[in-house]
């Protein structure tokens, strides 16, 4: 019997992939956002409020990425920007191979913007890098301000924290403070943002840090 | 959930390296999993067991060698295992901490004949 030493990262596929991914980004200018989040906390309808403002300026695209249907996709299209599906049947995360795919649909090489809303999934999605700039972990008030201390991984692979659904925190036990506490324990790099997409509180703040990204993107490519 | 995933990655790495050393076989695959991971250790195992048949790994063992988080604090240099999943100094309770271990998902070594 023979002992064979690797050491080899297990996802290197997919981190080969994220790679030339994220060098095509770079070379066309594109800030490429992940947002990830459990299932109803807001991504499209953030999406749908957000998308307004950076398409009249930018050109913008969208992948989105669910188990099954193309609701999200159409949702997106209908505020007038460019949107591809991916249906991952039973699978629990986006890989960067899908978004390689995916790119030729959305005129994937001319974008300033590519946002990819991974499936709705507070574990699995932090595992797989996508080419992507910057992570988005949203969290709405419903939820519960432990999430953080519950679903650790997630917010440590975060770069910003998006509290969503604020309209609604006289109604429930969320502590915003806690929670924004919870999640600079796991990473104390996190920015944060309290924003609800109903009443427009805070958005102006996420656009703001979308079009900073975007400018930056540029002055690097 | 994802757990099958990467255990079919596990599986063709070990059989890609275990063909290009003229192996036969495949006795015991080691992977190291930091904590920071999203693992489930039966998740995999199971996933790993169910994969690996008919392969030339049929038979093997998997080795699952549990990573700490290790830090180090970029503040007072305090070098230690974090408690939980916190980034925080134990000491001093900074969150400039950057991670010495825990973040590993990789194969260590196989065994092959």
């Amino acid at each position: 019997m023979e002992k064979i030493e690797i050491n080899q990262k297990v996802l290197s596929k997919n981190d080969m992939d994220a790679a030339e991914l994220r060098n095509r980004f770079k070379k066309n200018g594109t800030f490429t956002v992940n947002i990830m989040s459990s299932p109803g906390s807001g991504k499209t309808s953030l999406l749908e409020k957000i998308l307004g403002a950076l398409s009249s300026k930018y050109n913008v695209a969208v992948i989105e990425g669910d188990l099954q249907t193309e609701n999200d996709k159409e949702r997106i299209e209908k505020v007038g920007v460019k949107a591809v599906q991916i249906q991952t049947g039973g699978a629990c995360h986006l890989e960067a191979a899908e978004i390689e795919k995916k790119l030729p649909f959305v005129d994937g090489d001319n974008l300033d913007l590519l946002i990819i809303e991974n499936v709705g999934n507070l574990v699995c999605p932090s595992e797989y890098d996508l080419g992507q700039d910057a992570n988005i972990i949203l969290l709405s008030v419903t939820e519960g301000d432990d999430k953080p201390l519950k679903y650790p991984t997630m917010f440590f692979a975060g770069d910003i924290f998006i509290i969503n659904k604020v309209d609604l925190a006289p109604y429930v036990d969320f502590d915003i403070n806690k929670a924004v506490e919870n999640a600079k324990k796991i990473k104390s790099t996190l920015e944060e943002f309290i924003i609800s997409c109903k009443t427009e509180e805070g958005l102006d703040k996420v656009i703001d840090w979308f079009e900073r990204g975007i400018l930056a993107k540029k002055q690097c490519s | 959930m994802h757990e099958t995933g990467i255990a079919q990655s596990i599986l063709d790495i070990a059989i890609k390296t275990a063909l290009e050393n003229g192996a036969k076989k495949i006795n015991n695959v080691a992977v190291k999993v930091g904590k920071m991971n999203a693992i489930d250790e039966a998740s995999l195992r199971f996933a790993f067991d169910a994969l690996k048949e008919e392969t030339m790994a049929a038979n093997a063992t998997f080795e699952y060698i549990d990573v700490p988080l290790t830090g180090k604090c970029e503040e007072c240099g305090y070098e230690s295992e974090l408690e939980g999943y916190f980034v925080l100094c134990p000491k001093c309770s900074s969150g400039r901490v950057t991670i010495l271990t825990g973040n590993e998902l990789e194969i260590a070594y196989i065994d092959i004949e």
